[in-house]
């Protein structure tokens, strides 16, 4: 779950520097094209990454087992 | 008669009493503290109190090393010092030399104590605190299961985020066995690999929060695997745990705030990216539709057909000037040949003749010029300009 959670930040940081390298006028049509399919898709995946499933809270009993609120 | 003495003298009588009294000069008081004032002057003026009886005390500035916590309304208290009158309004007062808590005052002993040990220990160390992670979605929590900490923390959490999932571990916060139950429900969570733990409770006496302080859940929090953030009481209330904690909530509501990320700001902040790489890709098309206007226009500048209407103009250009030039030329002559026509005419014989003049010859046509060899009678013919008049000479003069 931590690895996933770090590809979050990641993936903005990543996008941060795609958005830059777009914004360069010497870049060819194809590579800001590139970029720009490969950034779109990172959004969403970040945006995927959040199961949009409100979740009630777990209770644990003593020996670990899960109950509802 | 009995004397009868000033009330300066009774004062002062009474503060010799005073100063004389060996108990009164060392005294140590036990007592609740009310009426707690801190003067900007630095002196801190205060009652002591128990269940029957008060006495005013004051810790002077000069003193104040004597007293190492915030002294508060309702904290029991020992004030050592000197009991001593003021001679001026005849009260007496409590002079307050140095003042430690009392009853709790063993506890808070003990948790300087094992704070400086686990300090000592580097088990506060920068270098172990994990940082929070950022977008966490599973959030543990070690507290108890009914009361405001737990509500606030579902509270915030579901305002903030309510795809995430809250797990609970509910423990038993004070008491006995709180310590043990901590510290089992940080482990039990630490297993199941959340992002991120909350610990705490809500606030109460030092004696409430003691759980927090004991080292078995100090060390529960350090050998946790998954960052901890603690949550214990008020924003005053510093607990051991605090110390160890990889960040420090001042209130469950605050640890909330700390675990859980705010989603709409995610997806805004999304939406944002979004925007800028579709700008930036339509920046893109427009430079390069730009580019290839500008060489498009330059290709029409040198298409052929753009080569032959400027030949064809020049073409045309040319006629023009050459019949422009021939016109003049033609025109030129014509004038020149007017001119002479002009001159001839007036040197013409004829041109003569209409001026009055005739063109005379004999009859054999010869013309003549003088009266030489001309004889009476002869036939001569006179041209005038309308015509010939056949004439016979009468005389001859000359």
């Amino acid at each position: 779950m931590e690895e996933k959670d770090l590809s979050i930040e990641e993936t903005l940081k990543e996008l941060e520097s795609i958005i830059e390298k777009m914004e360069d006028r010497d870049s060819s049509l194809e590579d800001t094209f590139a970029l720009y399919e490969s950034g779109m898709k990172m959004v969403k995946a970040c945006s995927d990454k959040i199961e949009k499933v409100e979740k009630k809270i777990e209770i644990l009993s003593e020996e670990g087992q899960n109950g509802q609120f | 008669m009995a004397s009868v003495y000033s009330v300066t003298q009774v004062n002062s009588y009474i503060k010799n009493m005073f100063v004389q009294d060996f108990l009164l000069n060392r005294i140590s008081v036990r007592g609740e503290v009310s009426n707690c004032k801190y003067h900007t002057s630095g002196h801190i003026y205060f009652t002591l109190k128990d269940k029957s009886a008060t006495l005013s005390a004051v810790m002077f500035a000069g003193q104040r090393r004597g007293l190492d916590f915030q002294l508060r309304e309702g904290q029991q208290v020992v004030v050592s010092g000197t009991i001593d009158i003021y001679e001026r309004d005849g009260k007496y007062q409590l002079y307050a030399k140095e003042i430690k808590r009392d009853g709790v005052g063993d506890l808070f002993e003990r948790f300087q104590q094992l704070r400086n040990e686990l300090e000592d220990m580097g088990m506060f160390a920068a270098e172990y605190k994990q940082p929070i992670p950022r977008y966490a979605r599973t959030v543990g929590i070690v507290t108890a299961s009914t009361g405001a900490a737990i509500q606030d923390i579902m509270n915030i959490s579901a305002r903030r985020n309510p795809y995430v999932q809250l797990i609970l571990y509910p423990a038993l916060v004070q008491g006995e066995n709180a310590k043990y139950s901590i510290a089992k429900g940080i482990e039990t969570l630490d297993a199941m690999r959340p992002d991120v733990i909350i610990v705490g409770r809500g606030g109460g006496s030092i004696e409430d929060l003691w759980a927090f302080n004991e080292e078995i859940v100090a060390r529960a929090i350090f050998d946790c695997q998954t960052p901890v953030i603690s949550a214990v009481g008020h924003e005053t209330d510093v607990t051991i745990a605090d110390y160890v904690a990889d960040l420090r909530a001042p209130t469950p509501s605050a640890a909330a705030e700390l675990a859980v990320f705010d989603y709409r700001q995610f997806e805004e902040q999304l939406q944002v990216i979004r925007e800028a790489l579709t700008r930036g890709m339509e920046r893109s098309l427009e430079r390069k539709r730009y580019q290839i206007e500008q060489c498009r226009m330059r290709l029409l500048m040198h298409h052929p057909e753009r080569k032959m209407n400027e030949y064809r103009q020049r073409l045309t250009d040319m006629e023009e000037q050459m019949t422009s030039v021939l016109d003049r030329r033609l025109l030129d002559r014509k004038h020149r040949l007017a001119l002479l026509g002009g001159r001839l005419h007036g040197l013409s014989p004829l041109e003569k003749l209409s001026r009055g003049f005739g063109f005379v010859t004999d009859e054999a046509g010869a013309r003549v010029e003088s009266v030489h060899g001309l004889e009476p009678g002869q036939q001569l013919d006179i041209r005038l300009k309308d015509g010939k008049v056949t004439t016979q000479i009468i005389t001859i003069t000359g």
